[in-house]
């Protein structure tokens, strides 16, 4: 079942900014990534689903409700961390937390202490005298305290260190086991790759390939720089891989898959040292769109 | 309405109010201390000496009563610019900073719709203008009751004065409310809201200075909050302070249904 329907949506600022005829469903249970480069168009597709805007045409639902409409009655089943970390100023942490707590209705708020407690979160301090990533805590904490069904959330790992973004991608491992329909935005293909099961790349406000993770992860390229021992042993490896760049003893190439055959063909040179980079978005961008 | 944000705002604002309320505390128990039947003859002279002046703070007859003295020189100007401000500083504080940094968007990812939001903090702003009109009328009869023996104020006519001042209140707050509801960003949001109120004051400044002047009056709902004839009972005043509660009530009618369907940054 849908649980999130996004169909033909097109939100015209001028300039060729805005989103474009853009269409695209979550099930039930579903985690999908939302992946674009900045000013893609990925958080005004959000503000859509949170019924901020209205579609200059389309529609955007959720659970058959509709996004502008139906805003407040949507709310009670979502989950959301905006883009822009602005609280209001002049509360501190934790009241800032009660106070949407008791907006969302919430009585009870042990899952907001174990959220703060998990993520190292002190909120009791002022906000405006927090940094990028305790506020980001706070979003996080009130995204997820009332346990909702659908979680939408803006480029979620922004301003928190690695540990932290370890931390989350354990959560959100937790909220896929309960069967949440996710929906998260980024800008870096690796933060969702280990989270979503499907992906949605959009760029202009465009989308440019709807893809399963898997697929994705298989057609993937990776970039391979390897330094021989020495000059003859990089032309032999030449020869084999004649798609391969050479610079003295120096050898790069792009590989989709086959890392298996790689490796054991490798073993048989005498290699110096050995670099493997994952293909950035752009070059995943330029493999679906560039060509 | 959201019990919940009620209370929010109204502890995050009532130190403003009380800020408001020292002034107008201020300012008429001065002006309460200057009432002296005797002098009146030489602030007499004084004002027909420079009557422009007197004229364009709204001290345009000689007072003979108390209650005269007191809608002469508190309602003509000082009431009027106090509450006002207050309204343009609430709107903004209550809807406009929200809009402008972002934060309704939290507020906005509850159950709380935008028409509970908009009718929450109308509740706050006409909270605050009614804690204000009814602390000015309060405070300046007990306070003139204590000090001035030699006079008292015909408390009827009085509170007529002080419902017309709470209904050019409620329309001077329903244009800062929705220049905030219609207004992204706060040098709009403020400017629209707070830039009407101070032409509409300007215009009756203007048009009090001189005859000439007054047909700009027409210009400015100023006009349809007349002390004088207030106090005096004219039935023509409390239409007019009928046609001012209309008008607010019909802006804030507005302001909540564009704030409903506009497209929010947030």
């Amino acid at each position: 079942m849908n649980i999130i329907t996004i169909d033909h949506v097109t939100k015209d600022y001028g300039c060729q900014r805005g989103i474009f005829n853009m269409s695209f469903q979550i099930k039930q249970g579903e985690t999908l990534g939302f992946l674009g480069p900045n000013g893609s168009g990925k958080t005004t597709t959000i503000r859509h689903l949170m019924g901020f805007m209205k579609p200059d045409s389309g529609v955007v639902q959720i659970h058959g409700l509709d996004c502008f409409q139906d805003a407040a009655q949507i709310q009670k089943m979502v989950g959301y961390l905006p883009g822009e970390m602005s609280f209001i100023d002049d509360m501190t942490g934790i009241d800032f937390i009660q106070l949407i707590a008791k907006l969302k209705g919430m009585q009870d708020l042990s899952y907001a202490y174990e959220l703060m407690q998990f993520l190292e979160l002190d909120a009791k301090a002022p906000i405006k005298r927090m940094s990028k990533g305790m506020k980001q805590k706070i979003g996080l904490v009130i995204a997820f305290m009332q346990n909702p069904p659908i979680l939408i959330l803006d480029e979620p790992t922004s301003g928190l260190d690695p540990l932290m973004q370890l931390k989350f991608v354990e959560l959100m491992k937790q909220f896929k086991q309960q069967g949440k329909t996710i929906l998260m935005s980024s800008h870096i293909f690796e933060e969702i790759e280990n989270i979503c099961d499907r992906v949605v790349i959009i760029k202009a406000g465009q989308i440019v390939a709807i893809e399963d993770m898997e697929k994705l992860k298989h057609n993937r390229y990776k970039h391979y720089e390897i330094q021989f021992s020495s000059l003859q042993e990089a032309n032999l490896f030449m020869k084999k891989y004649p798609d391969a760049r050479q610079n003295e003893c120096y050898v790069s190439l792009m590989l989709q898959g086959h890392i298996d055959d790689f490796i054991k063909d490798l073993s048989h040179y005498k290699v110096n040292d050995l670099n493997i980079r994952s293909q950035s978005l752009e070059e995943i961008f330029l493999q679906y769109y560039g060509e | 309405m959201s019990w919940i944000l009620y209370q929010k705002e109204l502890k995050s604002n009532y130190k403003i109010l009380l800020l408001f309320l020292v002034v107008i505390t201020m300012y008429s128990s001065i002006i309460i201390a200057m009432y002296d039947p005797d002098m009146n003859s030489s602030l007499e002279i004084l004002a027909k000496s420079m009557p422009q002046i007197f004229a364009a703070f709204g001290m345009m007859n000689i007072a003979t009563t108390l209650l005269d003295f007191i809608t002469n020189y508190l309602y003509g100007f000082i009431l009027i610019v106090f509450p006002f401000l207050l309204s343009v500083i609430l709107c903004y504080r209550l809807i406009g900073k929200y809009v402008d940094h972002g934060s309704m968007a939290y507020l906005l990812a509850t159950p709380l719709s935008r028409q509970q939001f908009m009718m929450t903090q109308l509740m706050v702003l006409l909270t605050a203008l009614v804690i204000v009109v009814i602390y000015a009328f309060g405070f300046i009869s007990i306070y003139a009751w204590l000090t001035v023996k030699e006079a008292s104020i015909d408390m009827i006519s009085f509170l007529s004065v002080n419902i017309g001042l709470l209904g050019i209140h409620c329309l001077l707050g329903s244009l800062c409310y929705l220049s905030c509801a219609l207004f992204n960003e706060a040098k709009l949001s403020i400017g629209f809201g707070a830039g009407l109120g101070i032409v509409f004051i300007l215009i009756q400044m203007l048009s009090d200075v001189s005859q000439q002047f007054e047909i700009l009056n027409y210009l400015t709902p100023l006009t349809l909050f007349d002390p004088q004839s207030l106090s005096s009972g004219e039935y023509q005043a409390f239409v007019y302070v009928f046609i001012l509660f209309v008008s607010a009530l019909l802006l804030f009618g507005i302001g909540q249904f564009l704030f409903k369907k506009r497209d929010l940054p947030l």
